[in-house]
C-alpha cells in the first residue's frame, strides 16, 4: 500500500507527459517517422517483441557481467587504496583523469583492440561504472568514527580486524549509494558499447532501427533499456533491504 | 601493579604532558581529576594504545615490573562515548572484545548470557543499542569492558554523557560491580563529587604542561563516606585545582 502511495505521483506525472505527447502528435500531425506517438512506440514494441527481447537479453548479459566484475574490481581497488595511502595519493589523480576520457572516443577503440565479442563491451561497462563505486567506498571508509577504531584497537584488534568489524559496516550505506549510481550508468554503457560495434544487443538494434528511419523502434528499445535499468535498481534495492536491516538503525553510538 | 614512568606527550609545537609517573594498584579505583586540556585523556589513551597519530609520546608502562607496550590484554579501555556498534545486538557488542581475543563467537555469547542480569540487561541480548536507554547502553559498554577479564580498566569520563539522576545510579552500580569483580581502575573525571565518592585515591593533574599535582588517598571505605566526611577533602581539592591551574 505504501509503495502504491509513494509511486502515485510518479505514475501521475508520467501519464500526464505521455498524454501531452500523444495529444501533440495527434494535433500537430507530425510524421511518425520523425516523432511517433506513444501508442506507435508501444505497437512497435509489441510487434517486434521477440526481436527486441533477444537483443535485450544480449545487453542484459553484457550489463550483468560488466557490472558484477566492476563491483569486484572497485571493491578490491578500494581496499588496496585504503590500506596503502601512498598508492591512493599516486593513483587517485590518474583514476580521476581516466574519467575524463570521452566514452565516444573509447568505445570504437575498444572494438578495434578487442573485436566484436563480449570483452570490449564488458570492459567499457567496467570503466564507466567502476569509478562512482570506488569513490563511494572510499568516502564510506572515511566515515569510520575514530572512537570505533580506538575501541577496537584498545581491545587488540589489528588493521584488518578494524576494517572488517567497523570500517566495512560503516561504509555499507555509501557503498549501496555508489552501486545505485553505477547501476544507472551500466545499461547505458553497455548500449553505447554495442552501438560502436556488435552483433547483438539493444545498441546495435537502435543503430539499425535509426538507419531504417524507424523512430518508433528506436524509442521502443529505449523503453526496454529504461526497464532494464529499473530492474537492476530494484534488484539492488531488494538485496539492500534483505541483507541490511541491522545496518539501517539510525543511532550513532559516538554521540 | 600497573606503573607509568616518565610519560611525556607532545603535539607538534606544545608539550601536553611532562614527565608524568603514576601507579595503579590491583582492585583499587584511582580517579584522575583536572581541568580541561590538562592531558588526562591523553594519558589514558596512551595507556590504551590509542594515542592520536598527531601526538608523540615517550615513557614506559610496566605491569608487575615488566615493560609492556599498549594496547595490552591486561588493560581494557572504555572511551567517553559508549561506542556500542549500532549494527550489532547488545550480546554481539558485549562479546566483541572476547572475539578479538580469539574466543569463538558461540563461546563468547555463552559467557555473556549469564552476566546480562547482573548488569541490568536481562532480556536485551537481541536488542540493538538504539532500543536501550542511556544508562543501559553504558552498562552494556561496561559489560563489554569487564567481560574481557583485564586486570586494569581505563575509564575516560564514562558518565559525562548521562543525565544527573542516571549518573548517580550508575556510580552506585559501578561500585557494586567492582566490589563483585575487582579491577584496578583508572577513571578520568571532571567531577569532584564523583571522584571523592568513588575513588580509593585521587590524582590531581595540572595543565600547561600536564603533570601530577597531588596524590590523595581516601582511606575510608566507600559505604561509610558521607557528605560531611567528604566535604573537607572536596574543599582542599577545589582550592588545589583553582590555585594551581590557570
Amino acid at each position: 500500500m505504501s509503495f502504491l502511495k509513494r509511486s502515485f505521483p510518479t505514475v501521475l506525472i508520467a501519464l500526464a507527459l505521455l498524454s501531452a505527447w500523444e495529444v501533440y502528435c495527434a494535433r500537430a500531425a507530425v510524421s511518425p517517422l520523425v516523432l511517433p506517438a506513444p501508442h506507435d512506440v508501444l505497437r512497435g514494441l509489441w510487434l517486434n517483441r521477440a526481436d527486441i527481447g533477444s537483443h535485450a537479453l544480449a545487453t542484459l548479459t553484457v550489463t550483468a557481467t560488466g557490472f558484477s566484475l566492476s563491483v569486484l574490481v572497485a571493491f578490491a581497488t578500494s581496499v588496496a587504496l585504503y590500506f596503502l595511502p601512498w598508492l591512493r595519493r599516486g593513483a587517485m589523480p590518474l583514476l580521476v583523469a581516466s574519467q575524463t576520457v570521452p566514452i565516444v572516443a573509447l568505445a570504437p577503440l575498444m572494438v578495434l583492440w578487442f573485436g566484436f565479442g563480449l570483452l570490449p563491451k564488458v570492459l567499457l561497462v567496467i570503466l564507466v561504472t567502476f569509478f562512482p563505486m570506488l569513490v563511494s567506498l572510499l568516502s564510506g571508509y572515511a566515515r569510520l568514527p575514530l572512537a570505533y577504531r580506538d575501541q577496537l584497537v584498545s581491545m587488540g584488534a589489528g588493521q584488518w580486524s578494524v576494517f572488517r568489524r567497523a570500517t566495512l559496516p560503516v561504509a555499507r550505506s555509501a557503498f549501496f549509494a555508489g552501486l545505485r549510481i553505477s547501476a544507472t550508468y551500466a545499461v547505458v554503457a553497455a548500449i553505447f558499447a554495442e552501438y560502436s560495434g556488435a552483433r547483438r544487443g539493444l545498441g546495435i538494434y537502435i543503430l539499425s532501427a535509426k538507419n531504417n528511419f524507424r523512430a518508433d523502434l528506436v524509442l521502443a528499445a529505449v523503453v526496454v533499456s529504461a526497464c532494464l535499468t529499473l530492474l537492476l535498481l530494484a534488484l539492488l534495492h531488494g538485496v539492500d533491504r534483505a541483507t541490511g536491516r541491522r545496518f539501517r538503525r539510525d543511532n550513532d553510538a559516538t554521540g | 601493579m600497573l606503573q607509568v614512568e616518565g610519560l611525556t606527550i607532545a603535539a607538534a609545537d606544545t608539550q601536553l604532558v611532562q614527565n608524568l609517573s603514576l601507579e595503579l594498584a590491583e582492585g583499587q579505583i584511582t580517579c584522575l581529576i583536572g581541568p580541561s586540556g590538562c592531558g588526562k585523556s591523553s594519558v589514558v589513551k596512551w595507556l590504551a594504545g590509542v594515542l592520536p597519530p598527531t601526538l608523540t609520546a615517550q615513557g614506559r608502562a610496566r605491569l608487575d615490573g615488566s615493560a609492556v607496550t599498549p594496547p595490552h590484554p591486561s588493560i581494557a579501555y572504555q572511551p567517553q562515548q559508549d561506542t556500542l556498534f549500532p549494527w550489532l545486538t547488545i550480546a554481539e557488542n558485549a562479546a566483541l572484545g572476547l572475539e578479538i581475543a580469539g574466543v569463538h563467537r558461540r563461546d563468547a555469547q555463552a559467557r555473556i548470557a549469564p552476566l546480562l542480569p547482573a548488569f541490568g540487561l536481562d532480556g536485551t541480548a537481541q536488542l540493538f543499542p538504539d532500543q536501550l536507554s542511556g544508562g543501559m547502553r553504558q552498562r552494556a559498554a561496561f559489560l563489554r569492558t569487564i567481560v574481557q577479564d583485564s586486570r586494569f580498566v581505563l575509564l575516560d569520563e564514562p558518565f559525562s554523557a548521562l543525565d544527573a539522576v542516571t549518573r548517580l545510579k550508575m556510580q552506585d552500580w559501578l561500585c557494586q560491580q567492582l566490589a563483585r569483580t575487582p579491577r584496578g581502575v583508572l577513571m578520568v573525571t571532571h567531577d569532584l563529587y564523583e571522584a571523592t565518592q568513588l575513588a580509593d585515591r585521587v590524582l590531581v593533574m595540572g595543565g600547561n604542561p600536564g603533570r601530577i599535582l597531588a596524590d590523595l588517598p581516601i582511606p575510608s571505605p566507600r559505604d561509610t563516606r558521607t557528605e560531611a566526611s567528604l566535604a573537607p577533602m572536596r574543599v582542599s581539592l577545589r582550592s588545589l585545582l583553582l590555585e594551581k591551574t590557570p
